[in-house]
């Protein structure tokens, strides 16, 4: 249960302000600890923290291409738990230290093995572009090192149980006639609010709750009543007002979302190669 | 053990059964028989290695590999003289030390390095600490004496208790038959509905079997709570433990209340009609689609109060 995980006591963070403190701080701490050992080329092209961020928004979304296309098709919490590796990785580390798209896949390939999600190596890189014995040779070295950096706190409460929970409720004690109708937007509002930071400010129920009223307004239903008067009940005096906050909140997230444009991205990508650290850069000489 | 075979008269066990092999101080085997025919003047040599052997000294070989058997018998007779305790050293290494030595002159003796050196040794040992070794086989023989009075009050417990429970067996035997006498004679001469004096009787009698207390045998005559006695050395009795009760485990919701196994919602008939019904073959395997329910409300309702401003801004980094 979330209550007593690790994932609240270590992964639920304040407000933005302090994630943007923690990726500023694993940002400077690279670039001190580099300034010296690179050359001046690439000392003056290392990435300030937005850029990391701008390059982490871009690989999210391959991320979510790599899943989506994954064959044999990925369960929708083997996504869930692999975006929370990479979110919970890169909120220590910087990107220039380890390069975001060797980070990504084995998330994924992690993500797969804790949610009982049964593919082997050779499946999973068939899955890959590029030189596959390489790519798992990456995966299986960065595997460790990944469990290393969240803490081996690999379990992950997703929101897709607490929806599952949600919808049977609704069905069960509110007059909403057609509730299956809801999943279309709810989908749709988790996906989004993957690539955002949500998931490690809200707790999964909150999510939960915040996609399914999120669609319900979609399909013009109501569900207020549901949840002031049969969810909360006599709780809804003190409890509600700071659940609104959070359902609103959340669903105001995946308001501001932008694709970065491509050329941006190329150009970044190019500068992170001459700055990355070369000790964890597998085709360097170092 | 199945070709043991006498090295001089080459008898097998196969060809004799009751073949039996026996073992002197140089780990030589013979069997009995050619032990009989080579020492009849109760001392002869060894046929193998020639060295003087008294008959009497012959026992039965206990392990397959005679050199074996040789290590026992040199390890014995060494420790008869070198049996100090850890108490009786200064520092454990000094105590180490001790043990190296024993093991270099059995290790000596056992394969034949310098031999007479090492019996010097042994002999020098005896001398300078004959005082300590005279007290130690005292100290040693007190201790076997001791186990040996502890072996036999066991036993004489074990004696007594069972004259008890043949004694106690035999007077529920001859309580029996009295109500049985006693039954029969009422049925005889008493004017009642026999029906009802049979079942009177019955009564009776499951009354005072009850009140003898729990069966202290089975039907195979092994004693219930016998353990018991095996270990009054001081063994922690189990029984005494107090017996494990369960008790539910809390569960943190930090949410509303979620609807309870046994109110309507999960597995209750609204519900059923909107979830898959398992299958046989799940039901076999001990899962029930009301279980999955329950915990989907849960985690639904679960953290639902969650809120950031509880956590103090100072956040735990996972361990670097």
């Amino acid at each position: 249960m979330f209550p007593s995980s690790t994932q609240k006591r270590h992964w639920m963070f304040r407000d933005d302000a302090e994630l943007t403190n923690l990726r500023n701080a694993a940002n400077k701490n690279y670039v001190e600890k580099f300034k010296d050992l690179l050359s001046d080329s690439a000392r003056e092209v290392m990435l300030n923290a937005d850029e990391e961020r701008f390059l982490l928004r871009h690989y999210e979304l391959q991320m979510r291409d790599l899943c989506r296309k994954f064959s044999p098709p990925m369960p929708r919490p083997v996504i869930g738990t692999a975006f929370h590796y990479f979110k919970r990785f890169y909120l220590n580390n910087s990107v220039m230290d380890y390069h975001p798209k060797e980070i990504l896949v084995t998330c994924v390939y992690l993500a797969c093995k804790v949610e009982e999600f049964n593919v082997s190596i050779i499946q999973f890189v068939a899955n890959i572009k590029g030189d596959r014995e390489k790519a798992a040779e990456i995966i299986l070295n960065n595997e460790l090192l990944l469990m290393e950096q969240i803490g081996y706190q690999l379990t992950i409460h997703n929101p897709f149980r607490p929806i599952e929970g949600f919808l049977l409720d609704i069905k069960v004690r509110s007059n909403l006639k057609n509730a299956e109708k809801l999943r279309g937007g709810i989908e749709e509002l988790l996906d989004r609010l993957f690539l955002t930071d949500a998931y490690l400010l809200y707790s999964p129920s909150q999510i939960a709750l915040a996609a399914i009223l999120h669609s319900a307004s979609k399909n013009q239903e109501n569900l207020d009543s549901y949840v002031t008067q049969t969810l909360l009940a006599s709780d809804a005096r003190d409890k509600l007002s700071d659940l609104i906050e959070a359902v609103r909140k959340i669903r105001s997230f995946c308001k501001n979302m932008d694709t970065p444009p491509r050329d941006v991205v190329k150009q970044l990508e190019k500068r992170l190669e001459l700055c990355r650290n070369e000790e964890n850069n597998p085709d360097s000489q170092v | 053990m199945e070709d043991q075979v006498c090295p001089r008269c080459r008898t097998t066990k196969y060809r004799n059964p009751s073949l039996k092999l026996l073992v002197n101080v140089c780990g030589h085997s013979l069997c009995e028989s050619c032990v009989e025919l080579l020492f009849l003047k109760g001392s002869g040599s060894c046929p193998e290695c020639q060295i003087p052997l008294r008959r009497s000294n012959f026992r039965v070989q206990l392990f397959e590999d005679p050199a074996v058997e040789k290590e026992v018998d040199i390890r014995k007779k060494v420790l008869r003289d070198y049996n100090k305790k850890q108490e009786d050293f200064s520092s454990l290494s000094a105590y180490n030390d001790y043990l190296e030595e024993i093991e270099d002159i059995i290790y000596n003796l056992v394969n034949g390095i310098d031999v007479l050196e090492t019996n010097r040794r042994i002999e020098q040992y005896k001398r300078e600490n004959r005082e300590a070794i005279l007290k130690n086989r005292v100290k040693i023989g007190r201790f076997e004496s001791e186990l040996d009075e502890m072996l036999e009050m066991e036993k004489a417990a074990e004696d007594k208790r069972r004259e008890e429970v043949k004694r106690e067996e035999a007077e529920a035997k001859r309580k029996r038959a009295r109500a049985k006498e006693a039954l029969i004679d009422e049925l005889m001469f008493s004017e009642g509905n026999a029906k009802s004096i049979v079942e009177s009787f019955a009564t009776t009698q499951a009354v005072e079997e009850s009140g003898r207390g729990e069966a202290a045998d089975f039907s195979t005559g092994i004693r219930i709570g016998k353990t018991h006695d095996y270990y009054a050395g001081g063994a922690p009795l189990e029984e005494l433990a107090p017996l494990y009760k369960y008790e539910p485990p809390e569960i943190e919701t930090d949410g509303p209340r979620a609807p309870e196994w046994a109110e309507a919602p999960p597995g209750g008939p609204a519900t059923v009609e909107h979830i898959r019904k398992e299958t046989d073959e799940e039901t076999a395997g001990g899962f029930r689609m009301a279980e999955a329910c329950l915990r989907a409300i849960r985690e639904a309702v679960a953290g639902l109060y969650y809120s950031s401003k509880e956590k103090s801004s100072q956040l735990q980094q996972p361990q670097q």
